[in-house]
């Protein structure tokens, strides 16, 4: 009877466990139903502490272009496509689309689908619910851009592209409402998982521009539910949450438990470095981090004491340090020894002068202007620059579009160098006079006084006395007029200025991207040297009617040369990035236009 | 007393009018145009006309004028331009870290440089007072920048006694952790000027005939100087010390930003470069204000200290 109790009471356990692991796997088998692609691979214990060298503005990318706020908020939401974490030149792959968009009518039309599945983290605006991405949310994401009360910096990539869309802007700008739900004919969702955009006409750099890091989907109920504190309240589908924000402080992500599974998938470039992130990454679950600390450290030595005192597992090395810390472009012993490491690229930018085209002193088409022009250019001594002011941390630029983005030619030279002595000679030859004082006049023998717009900083200190040392050599009278930058951005919009230092970062790795920059009809938006040539318009109109090819970026050489000739710009450098990277941190790679790249790091014990 | 200070208070409202002009007419005319910087890489002339239509710069000044005294009347001074956040919460927000050093750093050092005033001048002419007064020249010669530099690397890096920068988010932990070294270089930087400064207003008292009184009625040398001359000395350090409070508003811009401190020094530095001018207003008033109130409260302490001001 004992037994036969037993018996019966192993059998009623063994069914009683049956029920239960069977109960179970129902639950996880709805459960895998119900959310397919999450899975969470973040280690909480797995933490990369890093530090920004300046500000943010907040998350709302809507309502800022600042370069900090957009590392936090691609962190946080995703655009439709991103690029490749290794290959270079950059390439374009999908982010939350399922695959790179259909494209049709000669370049106007763009169909993306969306995966599905893919979640906003929790938030109290979705009221407890699960809340998928939808073709809407990108709608309503680009529809932010536009709205003229949002007067966003980043307008200009949508602004008087998408079909239909200019009628809704200008009705907002004058009811001062902008109709989020007004059907446009250019932007359409046929449906939950399919984004149509239709354009005014080709854009060949389009695809370029849905991978703005700033493009991230948003969703409307969080909008209208944070209002006016949007910019700290970033939601979105990405692998990271803001947990913790102390503006001009600290910042904390936590990975998001709602991310998509995703696999650390990339292929090498070949290269020693690339082959050591695919064995160490390969296969891994992304995000594997599942902590990141961020603090605003302005100051270069805090930074850099914050790196050695172990504070931060990763740290640009800035010019005034990179001397005590690398030699020849290697790090030194003392640093190689704790197994630091250093990642270098240059960054796909240039910095430049521009010289007023529409300056009655150095303007115009006329041979003795562009003489005067092309002296002053070299005048100017590029290597102090790279040197003095650059510390090494940079290399001289030769082309206007930089290296790592589309149309660049390494084989380019710069047809225009340093040279006191040819300098001198072209201004005699035209008839610039040296008078009593040494310096020249205009060849009506007016005075001839350079105006070289300046901001108040050591770093326009060292640029005007390079300027002044080279210029006196030519006799040419400069002064250094200092003003902030938010009044020489409004003067040389206004085409006032009549030299003034500038760089551009690539937006996008595409040519078009700088070339834009000296477009004629781009004066007073952009193009603040007010550039005027017949001939390089007629380039860049020609250039932007073809998709990336040989063609293409045989038009840029030629501009490349025309601005040269007319001595519209003086081209300065492209800066050298340089990252040191503690040894326990694995999958690093700087990313020339990527601003985020934490979800595809990993941290080892140590 | 309550009409002497009714009295003063309004004799405030002409005096605050005048700053708010001031204000307003100076940032409106050189402060640079805020649209170009907000309008992003490649704005077009609509979208900078935009801009300062929903920024309202492109009203007629009387119109701004008239907002901006509003934006007073209500304590609210609306978005900052450049993070979006409310002006009120940029301000209380950063306050507090400013705070956390600045209160601390002026009670140690008044009652630092009290005590050694008051020690040294006790021995005027001596070795130590001579001394003393040399460091305090060499001290006051130094750039603060140097004393940041210098300590950050030595007692935070090559020490590790403090911290090397950041900020945490309890009272205790900012106070006991990452204030101590910047409490320390400023009381460094700070004590050398007001250490002068109190020696001579103890001088001027030590040779009174109330303290040859005082002396011959058998007090003692401690008790003469820290009741009686420090009570005559009082008045001036009183001035020196309320006319330095209402800077406690605007932070310490160079030790904030070496020590990754959220103070308010750093914001009106970044509000500066993009001519956020919420901010700026802001902090300007509330500055004004305080530099009025303050210099009330100094008034008002002198009879506290010596009956013998009469307030009229």
């Amino acid at each position: 009877m004992a037994g036969l109790t037993r018996s019966f009471n192993l059998d009623t356990m063994c069914f009683s466990q049956l029920k239960r692991s069977l109960i179970v796997s129902i639950a996880c088998v709805f459960s895998l139903m119900t959310l397919p692609n999450t899975v969470q691979a973040a280690d909480p214990s797995k933490v990369i502490h890093a530090a920004f060298p300046a500000a943010d503005d907040g998350f709302d990318m809507v309502r800022t272009a600042n370069y900090y706020s957009a590392v936090i908020a691609s962190s946080i939401q995703e655009p439709l496509l991103t690029y490749d974490y290794l290959a270079r030149p950059a390439k374009l792959v999908p982010e939350t689309a399922a695959a790179m968009p259909e494209v049709s009518d000669g370049g106007k039309t763009y169909v993306f689908h969306l995966q599905k599945s893919i979640y906003f983290a929790a938030d109290p605006a979705f009221k407890g619910k699960k809340r998928e991405l939808t073709a809407q949310d990108y709608a309503y994401t680009f529809k932010r851009f536009l709205d003229p009360k949002n007067h966003s910096p980043a307008a200009s990539f949508l602004s008087g592209k998408i079909l239909g869309m200019d009628e809704v802007v200008v009705n907002a700008s004058k009811t001062g409402h902008f109709d989020y739900d007004a059907p446009v004919s250019g932007l359409e969702t046929p449906d939950r998982y399919t984004l149509k955009i239709t354009l005014k006409a080709a854009d060949y750099n389009f695809l370029y521009v849905m991978a703005y890091s700033g493009f991230g989907a948003v969703a409307r109920e969080v909008v209208e539910m944070y209002g006016a504190q949007i910019a700290q309240h970033p939601v979105g589908t990405g692998p990271y949450m803001l947990q913790k924000y102390l503006p001009r402080s600290k910042i904390v992500l936590v990975a998001n438990p709602d991310f998509r599974s995703m696999t650390w998938d990339f292929k090498s470039t070949g290269d020693a470095w690339d082959n050591q992130l695919v064995h160490d990454m390969q296969g891994k679950k992304l995000p594997q981090v599942g902590r990141v600390e961020v603090d605003i450290i302005e100051e270069e030595q805090s930074r850099w004491l914050a790196f050695q005192g172990k504070q931060l597992d990763i740290a640009g090395l800035p010019p005034s340090i990179a001397p005590s810390a690398m030699s020849h472009g290697v790090l030194k012993p003392e640093f190689a020894k704790q197994g630091i490491q250093l990642f270098r690229s240059i960054e796909p930018e240039v910095t430049y002068t521009v010289l007023n085209y529409r300056d009655p002193v150095i303007g115009g088409h006329s041979l003795e202007k562009i003489a005067l022009r092309r002296a002053i250019i070299m005048s100017y001594n590029t290597s102090d620059d790279l040197n003095i002011l650059r510390m090494g941390q940079a290399v001289k630029a030769q082309m206007i579009i930089p290296a790592g983005v589309e149309g660049h030619d390494p084989s380019y030279r710069s047809s225009v160098r340093y040279d006191i002595g040819l300098a001198n000679q072209l201004l005699d030859h035209f008839g610039y006079k040296r008078g009593t004082d040494g310096y020249r006049t205009l060849p009506n023998g007016k005075p001839l006084v350079l105006k070289i717009t300046t901001e108040a900083d050591s770093k326009s200190q060292v640029i005007s006395e390079i300027w002044k040392h080279g210029l006196d050599a030519v006799g040419l009278h400069a002064e250094f007029p200092v003003s902030s930058f938010a009044d020489n951005l409004k003067a040389a919009t206004e085409c006032k200025l009549m030299l003034w230092g500038g760089a551009w970062i690539a937006d996008y790795p595409e040519g078009e991207n700088f070339m834009q920059l000296l477009y004629g009809p781009n004066s007073n938006q952009g193009n603040n040297g007010c550039y005027n040539s017949p001939a390089f318009d007629a380039l860049y109109v020609k250039a932007k009617s073809l998709p990336a090819s040989a063609e293409r970026n045989q038009l840029y050489v030629q501009m490349n040369r025309q601005v040269e000739a007319d001595g519209a710009w003086l081209l300065g450098v492209s800066r050298v990035n340089n990252s040191l990277i503690r040894p326990w941190v694995k999958g690093y790679k700087k990313h020339p236009i990527l601003a985020s790249t934490w979800m595809y790091l990993d941290v080892e014990k140590h | 007393m309550t009409v002497y200070i009714l009295r003063r208070l309004g004799q405030m409202i002409p005096t605050m009018l005048g700053v708010i002009l001031l204000i307003f007419f100076l940032f409106s005319w050189v402060g640079g145009d805020p649209a170009y910087i907000l309008a992003g890489k490649m704005p077009n002339p609509e979208q900078i006309a935009n801009i300062r239509a929903q920024l309202g710069i492109d009203q007629p000044y009387y119109v701004q004028l008239w907002i901006f005294i509003k934006q007073i009347l209500t304590f609210d001074f609306g978005m900052s331009w450049s993070t979006g956040e409310s002006v009120s919460h940029v301000i209380l927000t950063r306050l507090g870290p400013s705070l956390t050093i600045l209160i601390p750093l002026t009670i140690i050092q008044t009652f630092f440089a009290i005590g050694l005033s008051l020690m040294i001048a006790f021995v005027r002419g001596s070795l130590t007072d001579r001394m003393v007064m040399v460091a305090c020249t060499v001290g006051m010669s130094i750039s603060i920048l140097v004393y940041i530099i210098v300590f950050q690397y030595w007692f935070a890096y090559k020490l590790n006694i403090f911290p090397v920068q950041g900020w945490g988010e309890s009272l205790g932990e900012n106070l006991l952790h990452y204030s101590l070294l910047p409490i320390l270089i400023m009381l460094v930087v700070s004590i050398a000027p007001s250490l002068r400064l109190y020696r001579t207003f103890v001088l001027d008292e030590i040779n009174q005939d109330y303290v040859r009184t005082a002396r011959a009625k058998g007090l003692g040398e401690t008790r003469i100087l820290w009741v009686h001359v420090l009570r005559n000395a009082a008045i001036p350090i009183i001035t020196d010390v309320m006319s330095s409070l209402p800077a406690l508003l605007i932070g310490a811009f160079l030790i904030e930003r070496f020590f990754g401190i959220p103070g308010i020094g750093r914001e009106v530095i970044l509000a500066v470069e993009r001519s956020d001018f919420p901010v700026i207003k802001a902090i300007t008033v509330y500055v004004a204000a305080a530099t009025m109130l303050f210099n009330l409260l100094a008034d008002l302490m002198y009879q506290a200290v010596d009956p013998r001001v009469q307030l009229k």
